[in-house]
């Protein structure tokens, strides 16, 4: 107990912003490398004198933004490519740990040297949970945007969805959708989880000339979370949460409440965004270490902890009104007590 | 009225006006494409041969597209029915150079690194009663000229020095395709399974 009680590190509540950025910057680069893959196109064929007035623009702001980083930007520029879904970065090839099960399922065979792609985002899972939602989903982001503006909304007096499902569901999601790509021989996953489906449409938007099929069902969930739940598709329906749940469920890296500066106030349930509760403590495998609920609280009863489960419920905070000092820290004894 | 009425009027409206969208758009996804040409598209280089263990291979990254240099790597949207998302290569349209890069960044079995001239994109294949030497309408060779594997893949006919003749080193890459300038395009990429059309030294 003597370590909760310290104040937690004064940057964790800074984290959220830092997540923000993070965001922001995954969401950039995937609006940037399909521009920077057309300038190099334009580099290759040697074509500025060919180019549209605005190709050219185009080329001049690239070469401006690439210049710096390339001396020769057909070749160079090719070091960083793809999405969150599958991506190289200098040569390290990294993919989504759906992916490489689609892919198992869909196939029905082990490539290894693309499960070996999928190593170090497994491996980060199981240490950080559900990470890849908060910090670096590509969708989040709009999600994210999605959810403020539904609070806005709420404030003007307009009703927003605000239902709430069995978070189950997604787990059942997943295992149709690997039964289903096993059966079909193609990788339906892939086309309803939406991180992919924003890298790739788009690439498509920018570099092939238009939005593929892919963003109907992506602004069908916008449209989902607004009017019918919160964070809806994310919370209930997404596979790839689904599944970064089930790797993360014994993750190291946890928030916990310090019981002792808690007033139960309550704003950690209001902004979490996958309704969870750590007002008691309780935000199980689905927790995305977002640290929203860090950078929310009053008081600064929330911190990071490493262990490998949440612990039990620590009862009400001790500035709130709920709590009784003469009962014991645990509800159970508390109870005892009282009989 | 207050003011949330109107707001909530105004998203009430807006969203009868989306679900109006809804049945368009779900017919749009679900109805395949009609204009899928007569020819097939090719696969990029270094494709599996069995065209259904590329399609589970492959797992729609794209990444293939974003680097090749001509962009001639597209991809199956609605139009590929169960094989949407993977990538084609239209080769009247934009023809592969060869170069490689989408074998080296393809992160499954989909696209493996073969050597250049073990690819097997398919086999060029000549309609002599169109191709403009052939039916003695004039001098062309384009297609000869812009082989990238030059007289392994596609020659001169020995008699006639601008009749080109398809060698057994084509790979199929269709760059020939692209520039023929003829608009019937008299030569185009056939399967070489379909070898026994295909190798016509006739």
């Amino acid at each position: 107990m003597a370590i909760l009680t310290k104040k937690p590190f004064f940057l964790w509540r800074h984290l959220n912003k830092l997540r923000w950025l993070t965001l922001v910057m995954v969401f950039a680069m995937l609006v940037l490398l399909p521009y920077l893959h057309v300038y190099q196109n334009f580099v290759a064929a040697h074509a500025y004198d060919l180019l549209a007035p605005s190709e050219q623009r185009l080329y001049d702001i690239m070469e401006a933004i690439s210049q710096p980083f390339t001396n020769d930007p057909a070749e160079d520029l090719d070091a960083v490519k793809g999405t969150t879904w599958s991506g190289t970065f200098w040569g390290l090839q990294l993919s989504d740990p759906l992916a490489v099960l689609g892919q198992t399922a869909a196939g029905r065979t082990v490539y290894w040297p693309f499960w070996l792609t999928a190593l170090i985002p497994f491996a980060a899972t199981a240490i950080f949970g559900r990470f890849f939602c908060g910090w670096i989903c590509p969708a989040t982001l709009i999600y994210e945007l999605n959810s403020n503006l539904a609070a806005w909304l709420r404030w003007a007096g307009v009703r927003t969805g605000t239902r709430r499902f069995d978070k189950r569901i997604k787990y059942g999601v997943l295992a149709l959708g690997l039964v289903l790509s096993a059966a079909s021989g193609s990788i339906l996953v892939g086309a309803v989880y939406p991180p992919a489906i924003i890298g790739r449409e788009i690439y498509y938007a920018v570099a092939l000339g238009g939005f593929g099929v892919g963003m109907i069902f992506f602004l069908g969930t916008m449209l989902f979370d607004l009017l019918v739940a919160r964070r809806g598709f994310c919370r209930y329906l997404c596979p790839g949460g689904a599944l970064y749940s089930l790797i993360g469920r014994y993750r190291m890296v946890r928030i916990r409440r310090i019981v002792e500066t808690c007033n139960d106030c309550a704003k950690c349930n209001a902004v979490c965004e996958f309704d969870l509760n750590p007002q008691r403590d309780n935000f199980g495998q689905e927790c995305n270490n977002c640290s929203a609920c860090i950078a929310v609280c009053p008081t600064d009863a929330m911190t990071f902890v490493l262990r490998p489960t949440d612990g039990p419920d620590q009862g009400p905070g001790h500035l709130g009104k709920h709590y009784r000092p003469d009962a014991a820290i645990v509800p159970d004894r508390a109870r005892q007590a009282a009989s | 009225m207050k003011r949330r009425d109107v707001i909530q009027s105004a998203l009430a409206g807006i969203t009868a006006l989306a679900a109006m969208a809804l049945p368009f758009g779900f017919w749009r996804v679900l109805v395949p494409a009609r204009d899928r040409p007569e020819r097939n598209y090719l696969r990029p280089p270094g494709a599996l041969k069995d065209d259904a263990a590329f399609v589970a291979a492959c797992i729609g990254c794209g990444l293939c597209g974003e680097v090749c240099p001509p962009t001639c790597v597209r991809f199956h949207d609605r139009d590929g029915g169960g094989a949407a998302l993977t990538p084609y290569i239209d080769p009247e349209d934009k023809a592969c150079t060869l170069c490689g890069k989408c074998m080296d960044v393809c992160p499954t079995e989909a696209l493996t690194r073969v050597a250049l001239d073990k690819i097997d994109m398919g086999l060029a294949q000549i309609d002599r009663t169109a191709c403009y030497p052939w039916v003695e309408r004039g001098i062309c060779g384009a297609c000869v000229t812009v082989c990238p594997l030059g007289e392994r893949a596609i020659s001169f006919e020995f008699a006639n020095l601008y009749r080109p003749v398809v060698e057994k080193g084509c790979v199929g890459c269709g760059l020939c395709v692209e520039v023929c300038p003829h608009p019937s395009k008299p030569i185009w990429i056939v399967d070489r399974s379909h070898g026994a059309v295909a190798s016509h030294r006739i």
